[in-house]
């Protein structure tokens, strides 16, 4: 039991966490490219295709997450696919991260005064040359904090990932905890690991909001 | 056959009619002032010209081009190359200098190079005469400078028709001479030009076809000197009275 020094738990951990930022990396940047596709949709003014993105959004904010890697995870399965935990935990994250940042940029784009559409309009651009060249360059400015901000949900929500057996820091905890028998210690750490990673983005989030304010 | 031609053109926002059967033709060259007190359906009139607003009922032609027709097959680009506009609030880019405002919809909309792009753009901009700023972004320029940059982002599609909609009255009153003066100029060139505007003077020095509108309908037009003198309409001459 004691084999288990502070020292390896803690390396075991670090090793871990390659997989939380990993995992992290890899959802919130695929979630970002599904989310912009979702905001276009979102904002086409199309009826059925913003209720579409709508019900979308609606599901994977309104069920939990890990509902959504459970249904993921066993979910393909039924249509004899195997999933392995890398790639549900991606999936699962990759929808989850989107249709949060599809409403949140969706607001960043609605504060964007309705004559710069306009301008945009009677200049004959298209919606999609109005959104690349008018509204997104502005609604960018805005947007860069609560996104900055919403990627520390992402990484805490890797932590879900491990009861489908995917193994990041928590998982990992998990693991060592059995084998050692030191709840307090090895979880205090993976919490630390956390904090570590997290707090450097509030910060960030926090640091850039405040000089979008005082640009104003 | 008028560049222009609006004919029994209604226009319902929920139950309120705001345009009851209005018609205007406006000739090549026209410059056509169109007044009237606020919610007499003016702004209304001149959204409908290039689609940004719909109608219910009646036809607007520019060009030979139906607007109704148009917007029902969501085909605006060919319309609105053809039509200029120019708001009250200017709306500008903010994230782009007075060049790149100019610079956007030749190069987006009608595919110019950005070398013939900047052609155009100083050309605009020289001639509402800010060639000097055309780096500057708008928050570094004046009201009535930006609005100038606003008619020369208007003027690089080489529009048939320019609207503009009362562009002088977001302005301090010390901005709406060189605002106006612009204005003038491009009458003087031939541009068709169709303001909706409260300058009174202005309608009656530089205006070809003053449209007097009043409750959704049109009251009174003609020559503007004429009508301006002698209105017919114990309204216009109301509102005559009221304006100045």
């Amino acid at each position: 039991m004691s084999d288990f020094s502070f020292w390896v738990i803690l390396s075991n951990l670090l090793l871990a966490t390659r997989w939380t930022i990993l995992l992290s990396l890899i959802a919130f940047v695929s979630g970002g490219i599904v989310g912009l596709a979702l905001l276009f949709a979102r904002t086409s003014g199309i009826g059925w295709l913003q209720n579409l993105t709508k019900g979308y959004i609606e599901f994977f904010q309104g069920t939990p997450l890990l509902m959504q890697l459970f249904l993921f995870f066993f979910g393909v399965a039924l249509f004899g696919l195997e999933v392995s935990p890398w790639v549900a935990a991606w999936l699962a994250l990759t929808f989850w991260t989107s249709a949060f940042l599809t409403e949140i940029w969706r607001g960043c784009v609605e504060a964007i005064p309705k004559g710069q559409w306009e301008a945009g309009d009677v200049l004959a651009l298209t919606y999609f040359e109005q959104m690349r060249y008018v509204i997104l360059p502005q609604a960018m400015r805005i947007a860069i904090p609560p996104t900055v901000g919403f990627s520390v949900q992402v990484v805490k929500g890797t932590a879900l990932a491990s009861i489908i057996g995917f193994v990041e820091v928590t998982k990992a905890g998990t693991m060592l905890n059995n084998a050692t028998f030191r709840p307090f210690l090895v979880y205090s750490l993976v919490a630390l690991i956390y904090f570590a990673l997290c707090f450097p983005l509030s910060y960030t989030a926090k640091k850039l909001e405040r000089r979008l304010y005082a640009a104003r | 056959m008028p560049l222009v031609d609006i004919s029994k053109v209604t226009k319902s926002f929920g139950p309120t009619q705001v345009l009851k059967g209005v018609s205007v033709e406006v000739e090549r060259g026209d410059v056509v002032a169109i007044i009237g007190k606020s919610g007499s359906g003016k702004s209304t009139l001149l959204r409908c010209i290039n689609g940004l607003e719909t109608y219910d009922d009646g036809a607007i032609t520019v060009d030979g081009m139906d607007v109704g027709e148009a917007r029902k097959k969501k085909n605006l680009r060919d319309l609105r190359r053809n039509v200029g506009m120019v708001f009250q609030q200017f709306n500008l880019f903010p994230h782009l200098t007075a060049e790149e405002n100019v610079m956007l919809a030749p190069r987006v909309v009608n595919k110019a190079t950005p070398g013939e792009a900047k052609v155009l753009a100083a050309e605009a901009l020289a001639k509402v005469g800010l060639s000097d700023k055309a780096g500057n972004y708008p928050s570094q320029l004046s009201g009535g400078q930006q609005q100038r940059v606003a008619i020369a982002r208007a003027l690089a599609m080489r529009p048939n028709v320019l609207l503009c909609d009362e562009i002088t009255s977001a302005l301090d009153p010390e901005l709406v001479n060189e605002v106006l003066r612009v204005v003038e100029a491009l009458a003087k060139e031939g541009i068709t030009l169709i303001l909706v505007t409260h300058e009174m003077r202005f309608a009656r020095d530089v205006g070809t076809k003053l449209v007097f509108m009043h409750q959704g309908k049109v009251h009174e037009e003609g020559p503007p000197k004429e009508l301006m003198a002698k209105p017919k309409t114990a309204e216009l001459q109301q509102f005559i009275g009221s304006a100045h």
